[in-house]
């Protein structure tokens, strides 16, 4: 009997949120659009991470630098650079390689597309190339750039190649992206607090009257706050769904940009909303700030 | 049952209101409380309702010490006491069996039992087939018999009324008091604060009258 109570209270309660909605269309429906257009923000950040990680993960991150040689170098000179090259950089080099002119040759005669062109080559236009695989660490970068202008100014070195710094840089990006999404993240739950906080307290002075009779004919505190919370939640859960809906669209002309330059490099790239669980739960946290910040309000706004 | 001993009630540090004021009410009795305007009256029914706290003294509703009560058991006290304050407060936003309905929805009747009790507290005070009006479309009179029937739908054991009569043609008062002799009948101590001194000769089993803080209790007018 006490629960069926109960449960009839809180469903009056949801009915009177709802109507308290409704009665305000405008003012409603600029609070959700506010919030919503601050979830789906992040959102679409996460997108662009949960694509992008994957991507980046599939990209071999070591990073090599090449140095090509001076044609004009005698064959065994390559090794011995190379062997010299790792004693002088222990701490940064992880493993040399030598790719003789020959080796180089070999390999691309290989490749159907290049065989014809290489056929009616007089000699071969190859230099010698050392191929210096860097230890990784943060700083990565940075020591790729160091080590490949120091090693331009070597007398028999043509010119040097980083390789692969630019997926570290990419990575670095992206864990700064991260960061920033927890901070957007810090930003939105204040949107959410403070625009559910200024919503009930308008909504609590302009009900006095109610909660006053409310009281009156016996109501209890949480009579008198629950529409409130039903209403700070809603409106939480609501934005959140018109956020997802928000991000979605935003999504569509990114990917229509993205497919056209994955398409030029011969792959797929599509953005994609996370997972459904993950936006459920962010609704839902969306919705417990709404109710706790409504709480805050309805407390500090109806003792009268 | 209402009991008052050695009550005082004051605002801030100024005069008292209410001086040591002691009576008993027992259950059923139809007890009207005059006195001039400002002689403390509506005080009185606000402590009798667990509107306010004395501000000195034992106040027991039903048996229970209203007084000593914490704030978040004086709303089930209420909920014991049919409180019709002079101002209707009505909402007048919703319709009148909206406004019927609100106890209801406070004490946690389904939907469906809240409709039909409210339904049968409107009949009763002879507002049948008005439940869609809004308060504004009702008159005065119609207005106070609302406010009665919000009042009674929760089945109090206690109902007061602060000069529920003030402001009506006779008709329109006798009308009023003919519902709350009804209620009074059937087992509902009745207090009605009204300085009508036609009403009260018609009516009252019972005057308490107060002026300048001060009490007096008669039988009769």
């Amino acid at each position: 009997m006490m629960i069926k109570r109960w449960l009839n209270q809180h469903r009056y309660a949801f009915v009177v949120a709802l109507r308290r909605l409704r009665n305000q269309p405008f003012s409603s429906l600029c609070n959700i659009l506010v919030i919503s257009l601050s979830l789906a923000v992040p959102i679409v950040v996460a997108a662009v991470l949960d694509t992008a990680r994957p991507v980046l993960s599939q990209i071999p991150v070591s990073a090599e630098v090449t140095l090509y040689l001076e044609s004009s170098v005698p064959s065994g000179a390559a090794a011995k650079l190379g062997a010299e090259l790792k004693e002088r950089h222990t701490e940064d080099v992880e493993s040399v390689e030598v790719i003789t002119r020959e080796q180089a040759l070999a390999q691309l005669r290989s490749r159907p597309a290049w065989s014809d062109a290489l056929a009616v080559l007089p000699d071969n236009p190859l230099p010698d190339a050392i191929v210096v695989t860097l230890r990784q660490h943060p700083e990565i970068a940075a020591t790729s750039t160091r080590l490949s202008a120091e090693w331009n100014e070597l007398d028999s070195v043509d010119s040097v190649q980083v390789d692969s710094t630019w997926v570290q840089r990419l990575q670095t990006l992206l864990d700064f992206l991260s960061v920033g999404l927890g901070m957007l993240a810090l930003g939105v739950a204040i949107v959410v607090l403070a625009t559910v906080f200024n919503t009930v307290r308008l909504q609590a002075l302009n009900q006095r009257e109610e909660i006053a009779i409310a009281r009156l004919v016996g109501a209890t505190e949480s009579f008198v706050r629950r529409p409130f919370l039903y209403l700070g939640a809603l409106t939480g859960l609501l934005s959140s769904a018109l956020a997802v809906v928000v991000a979605w669209g935003a999504l569509q002309p990114l990917n229509m940009a993205i497919h056209r330059l994955a398409s030029s490099y011969g792959t797929e790239l599509t953005l994609r909303l996370p997972d459904a669980v993950s936006l459920v739960l962010a609704g839902v946290v969306v919705a417990i700030l709404g109710s706790l910040s409504a709480r805050w309000s309805v407390y500090r706004n109806t003792h009268f | 049952m209402i009991e008052f001993q050695h009550v005082f009630k004051s605002y801030g540090r100024g005069r008292n209101i209410l001086a040591d004021v002691n009576f008993r009410i027992g259950p059923g009795e139809f007890v009207f409380v005059s006195g001039p305007s400002g002689a403390g009256k509506s005080t009185l029914l606000k402590l009798i309702g667990g509107l306010e706290p004395p501000s000195r003294g034992a106040t027991l509703i039903n048996g229970h010490r209203s007084d000593r009560m914490p704030a978040r058991a004086r709303p089930y006290l209420r909920r014991a006491v049919g409180v019709i304050l002079q101002d209707t407060h009505l909402l007048y936003d919703r319709s009148a069996i909206q406004n019927v309905l609100l106890p209801l929805a406070v004490t946690g009747h389904s939907p469906a039992q809240s409709l039909s009790r409210a339904r049968a507290a409107m009949e009763k005070v002879g507002l049948a087939g008005k439940e869609d009006l809004t308060p504004v479309e009702m008159s005065g009179g119609e207005q106070q018999r609302l406010a009665i029937a919000r009042a009674i739908v929760n089945r109090p054991s206690i109902l007061i009324a602060d000069e529920p009569t003030a402001n009506l043609d006779e008709d329109s008062a006798r009308r009023i008091m003919d519902v709350f002799r009804d209620f009074n009948r059937v087992g509902v101590t009745t207090l009605i604060a009204s300085h009508d001194r036609g009403l009260m000769a018609e009516y009252a089993s019972r005057t308490m009258r107060i002026d300048g803080g001060r009490f007096s209790d008669t039988p009769g007018v």
